[in-house]
């Protein structure tokens, strides 16, 4: 489903990563883990589309299309989703227009014909159930005075709509608390389907007790230092990302 | 001064001819720096006549159909000395203030009495082809009384130069309190004028929203006076300024004495060759203590030769006083962008949602259901790629 190859790229002047090689298959969870700085967010975003990064070298091939050739929205329109590690607050929006905009635009890309409104409530509030949110959040404006967890239930809520044929998930654990985190595991763990990829980011073992990944690769200044199973997870928790930084 | 200048030399107004020796101000004078003069001093106006309507309405710079309703009075007597004044003070301020002076329509006394309720909706109907009404209303709300004052300007056809000006006296006697909702949506041959000049007594509250879509050019000047302890005045207001349009709003809130508060918010969103200028001055005097202020003015802009001028200024002379401001001038956020791009909005739509967020913070804090519908209808309407937003509200908002 997605090969990276080589893929490098920098901020600025900074090279961030250094020849990323990756090869995720169709229905596969993959984490990427790393200490504080080692190009793991830098990897969604550049995957995402987000043009704060210059990729210098490599390149990504998404479902046989150069995944790099394409603008944001066609990345979405192709499938690709990718929840924020900071959710972005646009207050003046309500997260409904949102969630239908964003719905009809991806349904539209891929020759479906629109929700009616009522078959659009339908879906949204069976999604909120599983996200246990409440309706109150379609009426608030995007993520404006969301609290941590609010917004990244919100993130994975979209996921949800969307159903992404790939999707990038960047430290979606981080702010949550216990019981957020449950919830927003198992939002995940609904997603995971034989056509569906998830690479996931994260700094902590604690998501990826919930979400077993089929392989976890360790990420340090900017590449791929070491991969392996989910226990390479448990390995990291307990003795730390310093012998694979030395390495 | 060519442009009033036949005229006024006609006219037996004692400000008349000052008005024709100082002429329309320059750019020398610092408040009129920006405002471009040559279509008003080049155009031959003349004297407007007031349109047919059933509406309470402004129309040739003279007032019809002013309602009966309970609690309001329209009053014969003369201006008091400290009405004179704040005119005077209009007047003199500049070339244009002494036109305004001289060429006066009408003028129309409100009183609004004593802890009644009164709701107000006047209309400014555009005046003829190189025609310009100016018109004077005063209103007084006695004590503990409420209006609720909404002006609304009618959008016409008329696609040929048109002015009309409106000077505004409000005084707020203690406890009274009113909402102002200014909707400025006239066809962009217009050139229209709005001083208004409010003084709060103590207690009173006073709460202005001004949006601005319309005209060719459009020039406030709003002075707030809190002249009484406890009296509070906020300010909120959009100007959304486009093609070769020009808007531009001087506000003063003056803290006269202590324990007064005030608010001001406002939001610039310039496109295409628009020019828009927003003067906010707070002055806390010297013995105002235990003041309140909080400015906050963001400037949006959506091409490389749109420009604004925003000019925040806080002149504070107290010491025991809490004050907040902010000012922004910006493009849209890219982050913004990038986060709405990667949910499947085109480039177009992701941006019509970021202008209609950055209009929308202002107008949906309307209280009127009714005016808060029309300006959303008419913000839709305004921005590229409105539709998608118009179409959400549609089959989201039941």
């Amino acid at each position: 489903m997605l090969s990276i190859r080589n893929l490098h790229a920098r901020v600025g002047d900074k090279p961030i990563l250094k020849g990323i090689n990756l090869e995720i298959n169709a229905g596969e969870v993959h984490a990427i883990m790393g200490p504080n700085g080692s190009g793991k967010s830098t990897l969604s975003s550049v995957l995402a589309g987000r043009d704060d990064y210059e990729v210098t070298d490599g390149e990504v091939i998404y479902m046989g299309q150069n995944l790099l050739d394409l603008e944001p929205e066609e990345r979405a329109w192709a499938g690709v989703f990718l929840s924020f590690q900071y959710p972005v607050e646009i207050p003046g929006v309500k997260n409904i227009y949102l969630l239908k905009a964003a719905l009809n635009a991806v349904r539209e890309h891929r020759g479906l014909p629109e929700l009616k409104a009522g078959e659009f409530l339908k879906l949204v509030r069976e999604k909120l159930k599983v996200m246990q949110m409440d309706e109150a959040f379609l009426h608030r404006n995007v993520n404006e005075g969301f609290s941590g967890g609010e917004k990244k239930r919100n993130e994975i809520l979209q996921m949800q709509l969307l159903e992404p044929t790939l999707a990038l998930l960047d430290e979606t654990d981080s702010g949550l608390d216990v019981d957020a985190l449950r919830v927003v595991g198992e939002g995940i763990n609904r997603m995971r389907a034989p056509d569906r990829s998830v690479l996931l980011v994260t700094h902590y073992q604690r998501l990826l007790d919930i979400v077993k990944p089929d392989f976890v690769h360790v990420l340090a200044h900017g590449e791929i230092k070491l991969s392996g199973d989910h226990t390479l997870a448990e390995k990291l928790e307990r003795e730390g990302y310093e012998g694979i930084e030395a390495a | 001064m060519s442009g009033f200048s036949e005229w006024l030399a006609d006219v037996k107004d004692v400000h008349a001819p000052e008005a024709l020796a100082v002429g329309l101000p320059t750019k020398r004078v610092e408040s009129w720096k920006y405002v471009p003069t040559r279509g008003l001093a080049r155009t031959t106006w003349q004297p407007a006549s007031p349109k047919t309507t059933e509406q309470f309405a402004v129309t040739g710079g003279q007032f019809v159909n002013v309602p009966a309703i309970d609690g309001l009075t329209v009053s014969d007597d003369a201006l008091t000395d400290s009405e004179k004044k704040r005119l005077d003070d209009i007047s003199q301020a500049h070339g244009f203030g002494l036109t305004q002076a001289a060429l006066q329509n009408s003028q129309l006394v409100l009183t609004v009495r004593k802890t009644t309720s009164v709701v107000l909706n006047l209309h400014h109907l555009a005046n003829q082809a190189s025609a310009a009404g100016f018109a004077t209303l005063i209103i007084r709300v006695e004590a503990g009384a409420q209006l609720s004052l909404v002006e609304q300007f009618e959008s016409t056809d008329a696609d040929t130069a048109n002015l009309s000006s409106l000077r505004c006296l409000m005084t707020l006697a203690r406890d009274a309190s009113v909402t102002h909702v200014r909707f400025q949506a006239a066809n962009t041959a217009a050139h229209v004028f709005s001083n208004l000049d409010v003084e709060c007594g103590e207690n009173a509250s006073y709460r202005l929203q001004t949006i601005e879509f319309g005209s060719k050019l459009a020039r406030n000047d709003i002075y707030i006076a809190l002249a009484g302890r406890e009296a509070s005045a906020s300010v909120n207001g959009l100007a959304i300024t486009n093609g070769s349009q020009y808007h531009d709003t001087h506000l003063a809130i003056d803290h006269v004495v202590g324990e007064t508060n005030s608010e001001m918010t406002f939001r610039n969103m310039v496109d295409g060759k628009g020019e828009a200028t927003f003067n906010g001055r707070v002055l806390i005097r010297k013995d105002s203590q235990r003041s309140a202020t909080e400015q906050s003015i963001a400037n949006l802009l959506l091409s490389e030769s749109a420009r604004v001028n925003p000019k925040p200024e806080l002149e504070i002379y107290a010491d025991d006083v809490t004050a907040s401001h902010g000012c922004t001038v910006g493009s849209l956020n890219k982050t913004e962008l990038f986060y709405l791009k990667s949910r499947g909005l085109s480039e177009a739509d992701a941006r019509a949602f970021l202008q209609y967020a950055f209009a929308e913070k202002i107008v949906e804090e309307i209280e009127h259901p009714d005016i808060r519908e029309l300006v959303e209808t008419q913000l839709l309407g305004e921005l590229k790629h409105g539709e998608l937003i118009a179409e959400l509200k549609e089959s989201v908002d039941v």
